[in-house]
């Protein structure tokens, strides 16, 4: 109770007020850009705030991530995009409303049930801290090890379009999170001799190439779809009213949220669809559902923003992540010096509180700076993205150098980025990726540890067999739903390239296999074993692949129907994509070359002036803004600029990239 | 090349003028170097040092802290070799790991630790424990020899948790196995949940979480390492001081004092793993005067009253230590005889791990 108060009050100092709104603003910004989200503004804040105190930095990550699932309805209104992955099911009855007329009401019972659903969420993680200690003292390896493994299955099964495809990304990420010095013996696999890979690639590196850059390539490829702009827009009070009179309506969907979100790997994708469906399931009159309901919006919206706080359960107790916004919160954990587990309910416990409150207060900040400043802040969905996508791409560089002012990490960034932009446009589920990445030493540890105290008799101890029960049935429970529809279309333009793909990946496993498998067998079993797993999968998802291509009448089997639904991705624009990736490359040269903010410069003028030569005004006022708010940061955190070749020759200022001193 | 030339040229202008003239960091920055991440002990012993050295240094320059983890810690220290200068604006944060990757042979050290020159020295003391109900008495190890099967975490062999195996395998647990990859929280944590039998802790952490569990009773000592003084001798440990040293329990087992190879590596051991826990050092070739500058300072922050008041909070409750005798300290951390590796590989192969000291 004492920390309880005093997290309190530690919250409303001055400058933790400041940290916590300004990551507030943020993440309202990326949820309002359609496609960003919370994984993508964490790890552009990541590589700043590891200069700062942990509790300010704990603020300034919360704020990002509390009220991006408040202002992703923007676009999910005003455009019919969802904003986040999150907020698919608002489009269903928030665009219909703004096509109504309505948009004003959608958005204020949007964010009214958000902020509803965000402080519920709070509460409710406040509450099962109390009795967190007797359960993370019954999870020994063994139910640790139990715990990922289903966690795991099920970011495998939900979080992609097609089943199988869903669990190989899962095995695939692990496989590249073996890459490294092995835990146990501490040989090197697969490092190349280089020292950059024995620690693996920075998880700021991977979230950042996983989500950001596939994220801007993809808006860029889309042109982007025409805002409707708000203007003297009337019924913002019918839709608090509205959200006062779903009351019940709200409680019940942020209870769903909630304990979904507490559910390893189910938390971000899913959420919203199954408070809709439960929507659709309990309410009298449906005939409006689906065409401008505004239920419709205040279910998913509501549940969407309480599975904020049950997915901090898993995250904080067990330091198993949900989504992959988590992935990157415990990376932000780990680079503040803060561990998850029995800690954070002991003597971390102020620091726990504190993250709660944040959550609150963010939730109420965000709702509230979304209601009253509704018509500006959705002018943002009027921001051309080829003006925009530049800007983030300079402040994802200058993130990116300041984790280890290593040259390595940007090869890493665009590695990653390619494989998000390929997983992305060839239907592979990233976060599943990003999960089984950031839990690999993990998986490889317990089953080391669980092994050597239990063997193989952790399976029978209650707690395993409880653990496996729900896992199991959550996961037919949600297929079931989930894959009611299938979209394998005939019109496919791209399956070719899709079935190459397979192929492609089939490279990662099979070279590994090649290259580790003279070392000791405690170094080699697991990335092997994996690696076979893996290759058996991409090889039914080859074949499959090809039935489906030629047609062949095997496709009237169950199973192969089963594994066959969604295993090619529908929209899939890589071609445009790609094109745009090669301008990042072309960018990194620049730097490499003159240095980062010269080549900065450079990259926005060139970008914006080759999309458009009338904005050659913007592209300059922009390019200068953000070189004075880089030096700005850059002289108060004691940040560095990428020096360039050039710097070699000439001795460069600081603010050119030369030496801070 | 470039670099290189530099170097040179700065190291000549430094022997060539500054040799008579006084040190002075007046308007200077100096950057200190931490291999490891934020938050961890390294970087709180360099934070809290960081404004006393600015106060006692000539000049009073800005002392900036700058992170470079990664590699277990190889890639900072093997930065600082490449780009510190030796003339007193870079400073080097090193730890037990980092003279362990030195001592153990890692073929990706690129640095020359037993050439630079040490200002300060902070020890830390080892505590072994177990649980109440697998010993007699405390001290008493007995029970846990006859047990079959002893678990205790272990990072990594590649790791100073190394030195554990040792020890362990020297006071007769025969049954002694290590759970792998557990850091020290995650092995305290599997302690208390009653899955590992033997724990160790260093001093912080000693005394918020097992000391009160020893009041409880679920807690017994077993030992501590001991403190090793400029001299060799070995005394007990000013936080449990009934719990015997290493040396007091090897001779209770095996009935000999402890002495030839094995007091020789546990010199060594005691010397990366205890002596030299964290410490601060100057670039090789760094000249004496600024050495002695270094060491001044040191020599008054240490006596100043600001830090006597903060540092056992912050440090522990043992001595620092300044000065020429740190210079040998880090020397034996770091260079281990052929002797001491035999000894080490020796246990390494008894527990089947196939990793060996070079």
């Amino acid at each position: 109770m004492e920390q309880f108060v005093s997290a309190f009050f530690q919250l409303f100092e001055l400058t933790h007020l400041l940290f916590l709104f300004g990551g507030t603003l943020l993440g309202l910004v990326v949820g309002i850009l359609p496609g960003l989200g919370g994984t993508s503004g964490l790890a552009l804040v990541l590589p700043f705030v590891y200069s700062l105190e942990p509790s300010y930095a704990l603020a300034m990550m919360i704020g990002v991530l509390a009220p991006t699932t408040t202002s992703d309805t923007f676009p999910a209104v005003l455009m019919g995009i969802p904003g986040t992955a999150g907020s698919q099911a608002t489009v269903m009855d928030g665009f219909p409303l703004s096509k109504k007329g309505m948009a004003a009401r959608a958005l204020s019972a949007a964010f009214c049930s958000s902020l509803m659903g965000g402080v519920f969420g709070a509460f409710i993680l406040s509450i099962s801290i109390y009795y967190a200690i007797p359960i993370i003292m019954a999870f020994g390896f063994g139910e640790q090890f139990l715990l990922i493994i289903l966690a795991l299955l099920m970011v495998g099964a939900l979080t992609g379009e097609n089943f199988i495809k869903g669990i190989t990304a899962c095995i695939l990420g692990l496989i590249i999170g073996s890459i490294g010095s092995a835990p146990i013996t501490g040989d090197l696999r697969f490092t190349f001799g280089t020292l950059y890979l024995v620690e693996g690639v920075p998880i700021v590196i991977v979230g950042l190439g996983l989500f950001a850059l596939p994220e801007i390539v993809g808006l860029l490829d889309s042109k982007g779809a025409i805002a409707k702009a708000l203007k003297n827009e009337k019924g913002w009070f019918r839709g608090v009213k509205d959200v006062f009179k779903n009351w019940f309506l709200v409680l019940r969907c942020s209870s769903i949220g909630c304990i979904v979100g507490a559910l390893p790997g189910l938390g971000g994708t899913v959420v919203d669809w199954i408070a809709y469906s439960h929507l659709k399931q309990t309410s009298k009159d449906t005939s409006d559902i689906g065409k401008g309901d505004v239920r419709g919006v205040i279910a998913p919206e509501s549940a969407n923003n309480a599975k904020e706080g049950g997915a901090l359960i898993p995250t904080l107790l067990f330091g198993i992540p949900g989504s992959g916004n988590k992935v990157l919160l415990l990376g932000g954990f780990i680079l503040i010096g803060i561990e998850p587990g029995l800690e954070m309910v002991t003597t971390h416990l102020d620091l726990t509180y504190l993250m709660i409150w944040s959550l609150a207060i963010a939730n109420i900040l965000g709702a509230g700076l979304c209601i009253g400043f509704a018509s500006h802040i959705s002018k943002l969905t009027l921001v051309r993205y080829y003006i925009l996508a530049p800007i983030m791409i300079v402040l994802i560089f200058f993130a990116t150098f300041n984790i280890n002012r290593d040259w390595y990490d940007f090869v890493g960034l665009l590695g990653f980025g390619l494989i998000g932009i390929t997983f992305k446009a060839f239907g592979w589920s990233r976060p599943a990726l990003l999960i089984g990445f950031f839990l690999s030493t993990k998986v490889e540890l317990l089953s080391y540890q669980t092994q050597a105290v239990y063997g193989l008799t952790f399976l029978t101890r209650p707690v395993s067999i409880i653990l496996i029960i729900l896992c199991f049935g959550t996961i037919l429970l949600l297929l079931r739903q989930k894959f009611k529809q299938s979209n394998t279309s005939s019109s496919l333009k791209n399956k070719k390239n899709q079935i190459y793909y397979v192929l492609v990946l089939l490279i990662l496993p099979l070279l590994m296999i090649s290259m580790i498998s003279s070392l000791d067998y405690r170094a080699s079993l697991y990335p092997i074993s994996l690696c076979v797993i893996s290759v058996l999968l991409l090889t039914i998802i080859f074949f499959v692949k090809i039935i489906e291509y030629n047609k062949y009448h095997l496709l009237k089997y169950p199973i192969v129907k089963f594994v066959n639904m969604n295993i090619y991705e529908q929209n899939s624009g890589f071609n445009n994509q790609f094109f745009y990736y090669l301008s990042f490359i072309g960018y990194l040269i620049m730097n490499f070359i003159v240095g980062f903010p010269i080549a900065s410069v450079i990259f926005i003028n060139a970008f914006i002036i080759f999309h458009d030569k009338r904005d050659y005004k913007i592209s300059i006022i922009i390019s200068f803004i953000l070189l004075v708010i880089l030096w700005f940061l850059s002289y108060m955190l004691t940040l560095q600029f990428p020096n360039g070749l050039i710097g070699l020759l000439i001795d460069m200022p600081w603010w050119l990239g030369g030496d801070l001193n | 090349m470039y670099r290189f030339i530099i170097l040179l040229l700065a190291g000549l202008f430094v022997f060539s003028f500054n040799a008579h003239a006084k040190v002075d960091f007046s308007g200077k920055t100096i950057t200190w170097v931490v291999p490891f991440k934020e938050g961890g002990g390294t970087s709180r012993f360099s934070r809290f040092i960081q404004p006393f050295l600015t106060k006692y240094l000539p000049g009073n320059p800005t002392i900036k802290i700058m992170h470079i983890p990664g590699g277990g810690a190889i890639k900072g220290s093997n930065y600082f070799q490449k780009n510190a200068k030796p003339d007193g604006t870079y400073i080097f944060g090193c730890s037990t790991s980092v003279i362990v990757n030195v001592a153990t042979g890692n073929p990706l050290v690129n640095y020359n630790l037993s050439a630079y020159k040490p200002v300060l020295l902070l020890p830390q003391n080892t505590h072994w424990f177990t649980r109440s109900d697998l010993i007699d008495e405390a001290h008493d190890i007995s029970k846990l020899q006859k047990r079959k099967l002893v678990l205790y975490g272990l990072k990594t062999p590649a790791s100073a948790d190394l030195f554990h195996i040792w020890v362990f395998d020297k006071i007769g647990i025969k049954g002694a196995k290590p759970i792998p990859g557990l850091s020290s929280s995650g092995a305290w944590q599997a302690f208390q949940r009653g899955e590992i039998h033997l724990n160790s802790q260093g001093a912080a952490k000693y005394i918020k979480n097992v000391k009160p569990q020893i009041e409880k009773g679920k807690i017994l000592d077993i030992m501590t390492l001991g403190l090793v003084d400029a001299n060799g001798n070995i005394s007990r440990n000013p936080l449990a001081p009934n719990a015997p040293t290493f040396s007091e329990m090897y001779e209770k087992v095996n009935g000999k004092k402890l002495s030839g190879d094995d007091l020789e590596a546990f010199y060594s051991i005691a010397a990366a793993w205890s002596q030299a826990s964290k410490s601060m050092l100057l670039p090789e070739n760094t000249p004496d005067d600024i050495v002695k500058v270094y060491r001044d300072a040191a020599k008054k922050m240490v006596n100043d009253s600001d830090f006597k008041a903060k540092a056992t909070k912050v440090l522990g409750p043992y001595p620092l230590t300044v000065g020429e005798e740190a210079g040998a300290i880090i020397k034996k951390a770091a260079i281990f005889s052929d002797n001491t590796k035999k000894q080490l590989n020796k246990v390494l192969k008894k527990h089947k791990f196939t990793y060996r000291v070079k």
